[in-house]
């Protein structure tokens, strides 16, 4: 009898308690929203003033982006990606380090290094991308990396790039040069 | 102003039956309608904002573009009416098709004509039945045919456990609540809505309005227990094992989209607002004014009528938004291990007090 | 009196189901509300982990092994992490240690957070479920500062991590185990003491200690039945065995010992003892450098390796065969999710249709982590 009557205060003490807590998140919601208006307001993206050379430690996950006339066509990120969503095509230049505005291809990258392949194609499908920053870390020229935070002198954050068609989200990075243009730049020994 | 009044008021009365039936819908019936369908937009709104209050969010805020771009969300609900109207109509194959038609609006029916006898003013009632109270518990439980149709007929096995469920939920829950409104018959000794009403006006020593509630501790205690057996019949949180959407997805619900959906959500909302009217007149002393004498004339009565209901209803989103839901044996040996004891010592206890005291 | 029986109805929950927690279909048989057999079939998320691992060099593992259980990716980057430094015998500097540990355990927290969240939402509670998402919520934030990522890090790297931590992090993690330590009381108070819910999981779904140990089942799952093992103490790996913490059990407090009251419970007093670890790792962050240890290439030698730790949800161990080459020949994961879910058709034998939920949400699996 007595375990009866004790359940039924307890029952009862238990949900007033609860009942106060919704009750007093209630009436405290101007202090205690958490809600982002999304459109109007945008989340704030953490400072990347991490302490250190912030070229070299990109931590921000968002849209991959190349620099490519700083593309040397190493193959790096190609390499190392672990979905292998990069797609490189780089053909032995005639020349080294020599502009070839023809085809848009620059002789020197931003860092000083003489180019000796042309890269024909470079495509990332931004689709398959898992987003793990790998492909940063390797590059020699830094050509390749996630937008926004240190790069953000660079190239704008973008992080909502969503499409209505998947193949808009395969990102053409190379110039857009037929074939025909870029044999006549070719290394002789190749053809 | 009273079907009644009604019909000996206008000049055709009896001698033309028709029109005065096809007139007496139009006055009574279409603007309870229209009040539940108001009614209940509101309340979904108050819902929405309130669970989210409490829940650190601040709900629908109308930031988009389109109908429900107004402030505050405002027109959130009606955005929500207008998708499920436009919604395609789905009848599953195999479902039983007349019964799948037909259950929705045997549980909004249930809900509707229970506002028949809810006395929202001194003068503001549809019928003021001599069985007033005892009408409205009577067909409020019409709805409980309804869900077990739904589920039945959906032929799903989920819908079919939410509509088991069901049956025997309300069907359970409708003792205890009725053993309590017992209490109240024999205090006040009369089944007519107005009648009880009438009883609790005035004050208890000159301070405490002279509402049942406050009229003996086993009033008290009956007010409790019918207010938690309405929440259960109206299938709310923490008593809503039939819709349970982490178990049953929807339960007897679950075939169902579009309009027909939409009367259930309708009904769900009119029962929430008839349990809490049967509450406020039955306990709560209806459209009297909380303290004697002040706003107490026939228009304000309306005004405290509404208050109190809502109060009520806020009362049941409150509860919804803090509690887990109970087991199907738990929810069943809570009836009747807990309020069928407890209605029976109260009927007992209300009857001794009422020989000794009153 | 006897019983009648009609026949038994089969039902299946999922694979589309709000409260499977993933892709998870249970065969269920039912004698009306009464469950007579559960059956779980999986397979429904299988991304064939294993067999890509065995095509990509040891670093690109990283990024996949984030997937297996996306609710702690930190612990198991760092499982994968200590399990290639044994095989390789790599000393990670200190500072590594420290921070692989502070953020394994905000890891923790925000994972038990989400177990134990959903595991309201099973039961029906919305409210509570919310509230932990806000400070799960504030825990990814802090993991954005630290490595852009909010779900799937890959920060923990064999020999050490990506990067450094981010200016200001020691305070803003000070800041936040300041907020978050008290809102366990309000969770305890809102939920876990709340009459309803104790009267849902307690007695529940018992899952006696020999036959958790008897199942392999680890973690807060075997603890709830009161065997007191983890890892962490056990077979203590990282630098674990310096700090200072208790390994809670369950009691049996508001019911039977090893109820589903029991493993909410003892997640719920994990996630204190966590913050515990933090504190105590936060205030002897030594300085260094993280990089200092990373190899330049990883290349095994000959040889396998089977190394566990303790993630979240239990016992997490990698087993790597290397040939010698830059890409693993085998790896094999036990998840601890796995022998949790087995146990499931053991436990809610003779249980109502519900319980079987609240005894599924209880055991908090990550169906990423079963099929892998």
């Amino acid at each position: 009898m007595y375990k009866y009557f004790n359940n039924i205060f307890v029952a009862i003490s238990s949900i007033l308690k609860g009942m106060s807590i919704t009750w007093r998140h209630m009436i405290n919601i101007r202090k205690g929203n958490v809600t982002l208006q999304y459109p109007e307001e945008r989340w704030p993206r953490p400072e990347r003033d991490i302490g250190f050379d912030l070229d070299s430690y990109n931590v921000i996950r968002s849209r991959l982006h190349v620099d490519i006339d700083d593309c040397i066509g190493c193959l790096k990120c190609e390499r190392v990606c672990p979905v292998q969503c990069i797609k490189i095509v780089t053909t032995k230049a005639e020349t080294k380090g020599e502009d070839l505005p023809d085809i848009g291809h620059t002789g020197i990258t931003s860092n000083g290094t003489k180019k000796a392949l042309i890269v024909s194609r470079f495509d990332i499908d931004m689709s398959e991308c898992c987003y793990c920053n790998l492909c940063v870390y390797p590059c020699p020229e830094e050509c390749i990396y996630m937008t926004g935070g240190p790069n953000s002198h660079k190239h704008p954050i973008d992080y909502e790039f969503s499409q209505y068609d998947r193949n808009d989200l395969i990102y053409k990075f190379a110039k857009d040069v037929d074939d025909e243009k870029i044999s006549k730049y070719v290394s002789k020994k190749i053809k | 102003m009273t079907v009644d009044n009604l019909i000996n008021w206008f000049p055709f009365g009896t001698e033309w039956p028709v029109l005065t039936f096809v007139t007496a819908v139009i006055i009574c019936a279409l603007p309870v309608f229209l009040f539940i369908a108001v009614y209940a937009l509101v309340a979904i709104y108050a819902e929405l904002k309130i669970s989210s209050f409490m829940q650190d969010k601040v709900g629908p805020m109308g930031q988009g573009v389109g109908l429900h771009a107004w402030k505050f969300g405002i027109l959130q609900p009606v955005a929500d009416a207008l998708k499920l109207i436009l919604k395609e109509d789905i009848i599953p194959d195999l479902a039983d098709k007349k019964l799948f038609v037909m259950a929705p609006f045997i549980v909004f029916v249930g809900a509707f004509i229970s506002f028949a006898a809810l006395p929202f003013g001194q003068n503001i009632i549809i019928a003021d039945m001599n069985i007033g109270i005892f009408y409205i518990l009577a067909v409020g439980s019409l709805s409980v045919i309804g869900i077990i149709l739904a589920g039945w007929s959906s032929n799903n096995k989920w819908s079919l456990y939410g509509g088991m469920r069901s049956a025997a939920q309300i069907i359970s829950y409708e003792i205890p609540a009725g053993l309590s409104i017992i209490s109240i018959v024999m205090l006040t000794g009369t089944l007519s809505m107005q009648g009880i009403i009438e009883f609790q006006s005035g004050t208890i020593w000159g301070v405490l309005p002279n509402w049942i509630i406050f009229n003996n501790p086993f009033s008290f205690i009956a007010f409790f227990i019918f207010f938690i057996s309405g929440v259960a019949e109206c299938n709310r949180t923490p008593f809503d094992i039939p819709e349970a959407e982490s178990e049953l997805v929807a339960g007897a619900f679950t075939e169902y989209s579009g309009m027909r959906y939409a009367f259930f959500f309708l009904s769900e909302y009119a029962e929430m607002f008839v349990i809490s009217a049967i509450a406020v007149t039955a306990f709560l002393g209806g459209w009297n004014s909380p303290i004697s004498g002040f706003m107490n004339s026939s228009g304000w009565g309306v005004f405290w009528f509404m208050l109190k209901s809502l109060s009520l209803i806020f009362l049941m989103i409150w509860f919804r938004w803090t509690l887990p839901r109970l087991r199907v044996d738990q929810l069943m040996s809570i009836c009747w291990k807990v309020f069928l004891p407890f209605s029976l010592v109260n009927i007992f206890g209300v009857g001794i007090w009422s020989l000794l005291v009153g | 009196m006897g019983v009648i029986h009609g026949d038994l109805m089969t039902l299946n929950i999922g694979p589309q189901h709000p409260s499977t927690h993933g892709v998870l279909r249970l065969k269920v048989k039912t004698d009306g509300e009464i469950i007579s057999e559960v059956e779980p079939i999986i397979g429904y998320l299988h991304r064939c982990f294993e067999k890509h691992c065995e095509n990509v060099t040891y670093d690109q593992v990283i990024p996949y092994t984030d997937r297996c259980d996306y609710i702690a990716s930190m612990n198991n980057n760092f499982g994968y992490a200590v399990t290639i430094e044994a095989l390789m015998e790599i000393k990670v500097p200190e500072r590594v240690e420290y921070i692989r540990i502070i953020v394994a355990e905000l890891n923790r927290i925000a994972s038990h957070l989400l177990a134990l969240g959903t595991y309201g939402l099973d039961v029906g509670a919305f409210t509570p479920f919310l509230y932990m998402f806000r400070d799960r919520e504030r825990i990814l934030d802090l993991f954005e500062t630290l490595c852009g990522a909010r779900l799937l890090y890959n920060y923990i790297w064999v020999g050490g991590l990506s990067h450094d931590l981010p200016r200001d992090f020691v305070e803003s993690v000070f800041s936040f185990l300041d907020y978050f330590e008290p809102k366990i009381e309000e969770y305890n108070e809102l939920l876990t003491y709340n009459k309803i819910f104790i009267e849902r999981t307690a007695d529940i779904g018992v899952l006696p200690p020999e036959v958790a140990i008897s199942f392999g089942v680890t973690g807060p799952n075997l603890r709830g039945s009161g065997v007191k093992w983890d890892i962490r103490k056990d077979d203590p790996y990282s630098i674990y065995d310096k700090f200072d913490y208790d390994i809670p059990i369950g009691a049996g407090e508001m019911g039977t010992v090893g109820d589903c009251w029991d493993r909410y419970y003892v997640r719920m007093v994990e996630m204190k003892e966590s913050a515990k670890i933090i504190r105590q790792a936060l205030k002897g962050l030594p300085a260094g450098d993280v990089h200092q240890a990373l190899p330049k290439k990883i290349r095994p030698p000959k040889g396998s390796i089977y190394k566990r730790t303790e993630s979240p949800r239990g016992d997490l161990a990698y087993y790597i065969v290397s040939d010698g080459s830059p890409i693993p020949y085998r790896l094999k994961m036990r998840s601890p999710a796995f022998t949790a879910l087995s146990v499931l058709g053991e436990i809610s034998q003779g249980w109502m249709m519900s319980d079987v939920i609240a005894i599924l949400g209880s055991l908090d699996i990550v169906l990423g982590e079963i099929d892998r």
